[in-house]
């Protein structure tokens, strides 16, 4: 098969592009073979530093005379598929009959940033292209107005990096490094200084430059990149204000995505930053924004286990409720691909020891997926008696990355990149193996 | 535990009676001794640990072994368990007994009778009659590597210089390197550069800012002349110029970590440290005097205990120090292993800052990858746990660090706050929210202070850490350099002082093959776009392999040879052929080496935050050339996240803008700047649309457009024509071609109809032309 490199593309092609030409991988000329797609979008819930799993989506009861590691807080089942889930998660559990469980996830290292690496791009110690950044390869945009790839109170570059794809297909980070989400915007979206027209025979001329200059570069696609970034620059201020303004949604809705809300003292990110998140996810996913990452966290409860994580629950439940809701409610749902996970889980507590304290676990932990095209109320894996590692049903990351992909009609090994002298793709040398028994 | 006292009597006796701490051998063990063993000690051992530490244990626990007299005395991960002579010092007394966290056997202690045997066996020397046994071996020392993985760790040897039958073309034995290798590649060399293009690429990469048209004129003028004279003229201008020290420095500080706030303690504080900038000052000047580089590192890790013969001397010394104390830090509430997550801290900011290796990875086990083990790892941390870093007063918000002391100096002059100076940043108690007063600092008002590390009082061997918990203690480790990296063996570090001194001997000592290749790699770097190893923070077993190795060690040869000037390094490179050659590839490089590995031509670079700032600021007339003097939160110990933007314009070179960890300034945080969290090599280079808004958008751009349009339009009798020429002049160091000169008249003709203001339309193309890659790319 033959794959195109982004020389091969700007070879093929006498002057500038459309925002499409990079993204569309050739797909005219066939080059990426595509599948049917179930899914059109993805909205990752990216619970970084390690949910635990016991104590929310598996559930692992006392089984013998002698306590054991395991779930810790009730359980019970709900829905018509009769899921169990935790007491902590009691509005997502009202989307029981939505969720399939991944309840078989296993990773390669319990280094959070390693880890958390993998999970994005597949590689646990170089910067790579993120998930996003393949997804928006591979399709392009369905918005050529936004950026295909956001990040929403995202951490470091490196996880949301299109690295050697084309720039074009970087996520665009929206609130870093701890800014406060409830005003995080895009910095410098507006500016008053010019009539929009003006700007845009400003922006012409620039352009005008930059075509002379690149031509005289030939061997430089990095410049194509910017000149590419610049018209996706121009056209984001006149779309993004206006998704980024929450004035517009009722005040129920607001409520529900407990937006403006207070809540307990303990943990970084509070529930009204988080709700506002995923309520700007559900407003991107329907301006047609390809990926999307809603970043919580720290899950990373070592000490005080049991208030955190009940602090880390309260702050993400109701939201991710509503969105769920609304998704659904709008017909969203069936084509957007809802994922929920971190880089890896914890072990359970003991019931009686008297501990409260846990580690990492990346032997075996959960995920969860909905919409998209994966059956509802399910549950795909399962760990062993103290949820120790996986036992049934494992998937890996790079597993994990060829399903969404394959959900989203992308041939997971064969979407290749030529770089640096070899084949890349997300799923790594070994490839990943599609979890077909979880769609619908 | 009532065992303690028991435990101190035999000590104390042991010490009294002058037993040797070493083991007592086979050959001299009494039959009493024996007998005691074979009664007491072994059937104990057997029962109790020989399940999971034995040679023959199905899974062995800590790496640990005590099924000899050999691996009982060389330990397992957490040092050795016996000190023999020694109980009260000896790991395993404490473990059987459940007095530490790292209780054996887990379930329960043994009972007291079997555990005063063992103190009682300790005492006596732990004579020991088993026969020898088998070891576990050091994994990390012994594992597989990779042939070659190691490279670094190899001394640098003098290359042979490469013969080359293209005889005209060298100018520096660096070309001799680079010109073999792309032969090999089958490549040769691009033209050399247009002069137009060596002066732009010379005043960024020594200064950060462009050249004048001035400048330019200057230099094709005398160019035409001679140009080899020109071009060596203008790098020694260029190098004694205070902008060098700004520009470098700037790339020292990345390394550095350095900022002028903690960041996120982890529970959304961020404290100030308003004395920081004189660490910046200090490495803008040490650039500037071209400090040797050994002395400039021995400046930062040991400054306060070298001997000074002038207070000023006194001050930049202890000054320098402050590398050790810059890091961001986690909370201190709930947080037991804070005072080792500041070690981390320095240990990583040497260990891939200076060495480009990371030890820090050890801090929990040997390192997975790289010839690290924890021994290596708390043998280092016992310099800084020897010593007291001093941050100052965190924001007065103890919760996060408490507060210390800080070097008070003497040269320096008093600083006062403004008269008019009100904090408005008020402190909230962390239980109720409410407001509380800020404390008045400890030191008189105005008392000219810096960060930085001094000798603790009561220096000592740091106890390896266990899963890098500070609760779990093994054994102390002598206080030393990791094994695997051979220095001078001569170093002996006094048991009454921290070793930092003696640690900058090591780092520095001629014989350390990591220090001056990571320093010439990153100097490479800089002038190039690419280092020779790509991963400049990792020469490791996961880090790149050089490219060029033999130019490499060349160049680090060089640099040792000539006391690790810098500056010397700096114009040898530039005045190489290879410096100098043309962006535009030949086809068979287009081709072949898309990621110019083999320097067949120039890397085009984009500017990085920094000087993209200062140019427009020159092009504009704005640039204050002067230095920025301290900092905007000189005289303010708060929480920089309650402060809102606590940033100001400021028309100084951005080095001297505040950088608080978290809230970096607007006019810069668009393109890639690192978190500083962590010593940063290379920058990021991404194209993202953030980046066009913050062109289309930002006050910065549109004032200075503004600016420039004022300026432009300032000779009333110029015509339109001659005010394009003029502003392309300005901005790109060129005259516009007709059909630019074409669309330029257009543009403001038709946007000063629209915009009611010629004025406007002038500074909107002036801002058109701070957008353009022309401006923005070096070639």
């Amino acid at each position: 098969m033959t794959t195109f490199s982004r020389r091969d593309i700007l070879r093929q092609s006498a002057f500038g592009f459309g925002s499409l030409a990079f993204s569309a991988i050739a797909n005219e000329s066939g080059a990426i073979p595509r599948l049917r797609a179930r899914a059109k979008r993805v909205i990752f819930l990216c619970m970084s530093g390690g949910p635990a799993q016991l104590d929310t989506f598996d559930y692992k009861p006392q089984t013998g005379k002698k306590p054991h590691p395991g779930s810790v807080y009730e359980f019970s089942q709900h829905g018509e598929s009769g899921l169990h889930i935790s007491e902590l998660m009691p509005e997502t559990a009202k989307h029981a009959d939505k969720l399939c469980l991944l309840n078989g996830m296993h990773a390669d290292t319990g280094i959070h940033a390693q880890s958390f690496l993998q999970l994005h791009t597949g590689d646990r110690l170089r910067e790579r292209p993120s998930l996003g950044s393949w997804i928006n390869y591979g399709l392009g945009s369905e918005n050529e107005n936004l950026p295909g790839f956001i990040s929403l109170n995202t951490s470091k570059p490196s996880v949301y990096s299109s690295s050697f794809l084309p720039s074009i297909h970087n996520g665009t980070p929206i609130g870093v490094n701890g800014e406060n989400m409830n005003t995080a915007s895009i910095n410098n979206i507006q500016s008053g200084h010019l009539p929009l027209a003006v700007k845009r025979r400003q922006l012409d001329f620039t352009q005008f430059m930059n075509h002379n200059h690149r031509s005289a570069r030939p061997h430089d696609s990095k410049l194509e990149s910017v000149i590419e970034s610049m018209e996706l620059g121009f056209k984001m201020q006149m779309t993004a204000p206006g998704l980024l303004d929450l004035s517009t949604e009722s005040k129920a809705t607001l409520e529900r995505y407990r937006v403006g809300m207070q809540s307990g003292p303990v943990g970084t990110c509070k529930s009204t930053d988080f709700g506002r998140q995923c309520l700007l996810a559900r407003r991107f996913a329907e301006a047609g924004v390809r990926f999307i990452e809603v970043n919580h966290g720290s899950w990373d409860q070592h000490k005080n286990h049991r208030r955190d994580l009940e602090a880390n629950c309260a702050a993400t439940d109701a939201p991710i409720g509503a969105l769920l809701e609304d998704l659904d409610q709008r017909g969203l749902l069936e084509d957007t691909l809802v994922v929920w996970g971190g880089e890896f889980g914890r072990p359970g507590l003991t019931p009686g020891n008297g501990k409260d304290e846990t580690g990492h676990n990346a032997k075996g932990f959960t995920f969860w997926l909905a919409g998209g095209g994966v059956k509802g109320g399910y549950v795909h894996g399962a760990t062993d008696g103290t949820g120790a590692r996986a036992v049934d049903g494992q998937v890996h990351f790079r597993d994990l990355h060829a399903t969404i992909l394959h959900l989203m009609g992308l041939p997971a090994n064969d979407l290749k990149f030529q770089h640096a002298g070899r084949e890349h793709r997300l799923t790594g040398p070994e490839g990943g193996k599609v979890a077909h028994e979880i769609f619908a | 535990m009532s065992l303690r006292p028991y435990t101190s009597i035999l000590f104390a006796a042991a010490i009294a009676h002058g037993l040797t701490l070493l083991p007592v051998v086979a050959a001299e063990i009494t039959p009493e001794q024996r007998d005691f063993f074979e009664k007491k000690i072994r059937p104990a051992l057997v029962e109790n640990c020989y399940k999971c530490h034995a040679a023959d244990s199905k899974k062995i626990g800590g790496k640990l072994l005590l099924d000899s007299p050999e691996a009982l005395l060389k330990g397992g991960e957490s040092g050795p368990p016996v000190i023999a002579g020694n109980p009260g010092e000896s790991l395993l007394i404490e473990s059987l007994s459940h007095q530490s966290d790292l209780a054996m056997p887990p379930k329960k202690p043994l009972p007291e009778p079997v555990i005063a045997d063992f103190v009682k066996w300790i005492a006596m020397g732990a004579p020991d009659p088993r026969e020898p046994g088998t070891l576990l071996s050091d994994d990390y020392a012994k594992r597989d590597y990779e042939e070659g993985s190691l490279w670094a760790l190899e001394p640098p040897r003098a290359p042979k210089v490469p013969a080359t039958d293209q005889a005209g073309w060298p100018r520096e034995p660096i070309d001799h390197f680079t010109l073999a290798k792309m032969k090999s590649k089958g490549l040769s060399p691009a033209l050399d550069a247009s002069p137009e293009v060596l002066l732009r690429r010379l005043h960024f990469d020594l200064t950060g800012l462009p050249p004048t048209p001035a400048d330019l004129d200057l230099f094709l003028a005398s160019y035409l002349l001679d140009p080899d004279k020109a071009t060596s003229t203008v790098v020694d201008d260029l190098l004694a110029s205070p902008h060098f020290g700004e520009h470098w420095g700037r790339h020292w500080l990345d390394v550095a970590r350095y900022a002028e706030s903690n960041g996120n303690d982890g529970l959304s504080r961020n404290p100030t440290f308003p004395h920081a900038w004189r660490y910046r000052d200090y490495v803008i000047e040490s650039f500037n005097n071209d400090t040797p580089y050994d002395r400039f590192l021995t400046e930062q890790i040991a400054g306060d205990l070298l001997p000074h013969s002038t207070p000023q001397e006194r001050d930049r010394n202890l000054i320098a120090t402050g590398f050790l104390a810059l890091g961001a830090k986690p909370a201190k509430a709930m947080n037991d292993n804070f005072a080792m997550d500041v070690v981390a801290d320095q240990i990583e900011v040497i260990g891939n800052g200076l060495l480009g290796i990371s030890i820090a990875c050890a801090r929990c086990h040997d390192h997975k990858f790289d010839p690290v083990s924890a021994k290596d790892y708390y043998a280092m941390a016992g310099f800084f746990t020897s010593s007291n870093t001093m941050w100052g007063l965190a924001g007065n918000e103890g919760l996060t660090a408490p507060p210390t002391d800080l070097h008070v100096l003497e040269s320096a002059p008093k600083s006062f706050p403004p008269l008019d100076f009100v904090e408005t940043v008020v402190l909230l108690q962390s239980n109720t929210g409410k407001p509380k007063p800020i404390p008045a600092p400890p030191w008189p008002k105005g008392t000219p202070l810096a960060m930085g590390i001094k000798e603790g009082k009561a220096p000592a061997d740091c106890r390896l850490n266990i899963k890098g918990e500070s609760k779990k203690l093994g054994a102390p480790i002598p206080r030393g350099f990791p094994e695997a990296i051979p220095g001078p063996s001569d170093l002996s570090i006094p048991a009454d002082k921290s070793g930092r001194a003696e640690l900058a001997q090591w780092i520095t000592h001629p014989d350390n093959p990591l220090t001056a290749r990571v320093i010439a790699n990153r100097i490479w770097q800089h002038l190039f776009g690419q280092g020779i190893v790509a991963t400049p923070n990792d020469f490791g077993v996961y880090g790149e392999r050089p490219t060029h190795p033999e130019l490499l060690d060349f160049l680090a040869i060089d640099l040792v040879k000539n006391h690790w000037s810098m500056k010397a390094l700096i114009r040898k490179i530039v005045l190489s052929r290879t410096y100098q050659l043309s962006a535009k590839p030949r086809a068979e490089a287009e081709a072949a080496d898309t990621e110019n590995q083999w320097l067949s031509y120039h890397s085009r670079r984009r500017l990085a935050a920094e000087p993209l700032r200062d140019s427009i600021l020159k092009v504009s007339g704005q640039l204050d050339p002067r230095p920025g003097e301290g900092s905007l939160i000189r005289h303010r110990d708060i929480l920089v996240n309650l402060g809102g933007n606590l940033h100001e314009p400021s028309n100084h070179r951005s080095i001297y803008l505040c950088y608080l960890r978290g809230s970096m300034p607007s006019e810069i945080a668009a393109f890639d700047l690192p978190g500083f969290l962590k010593s940063e090599g290379k920058r990021t280079v991404s194209t993202i649309p953030g980046q066009a808004l913050f062109l289309y958008n930002h006050d910065l751009v549109i004032e200075q457009s503004t600016i420039l349009a004022e300026r432009l339009l300032e000779e009333e009798s110029a015509t339109d024509e001659r005010r394009v020429e003029n502003l392309y002049r300005e901005v790109l160091l060129r005259a516009p071609d007709p059909g630019e000169r074409y669309r330029a008249l257009e543009f403001v003709q038709l946007s000063s109809d629209d915009l009611r203001s010629n004025e406007s339309a002038w500074a909107a193309l002036a801002q058109a032309l701070f957008m353009t890659n022309e401006f923005r790319y070096i070639d």
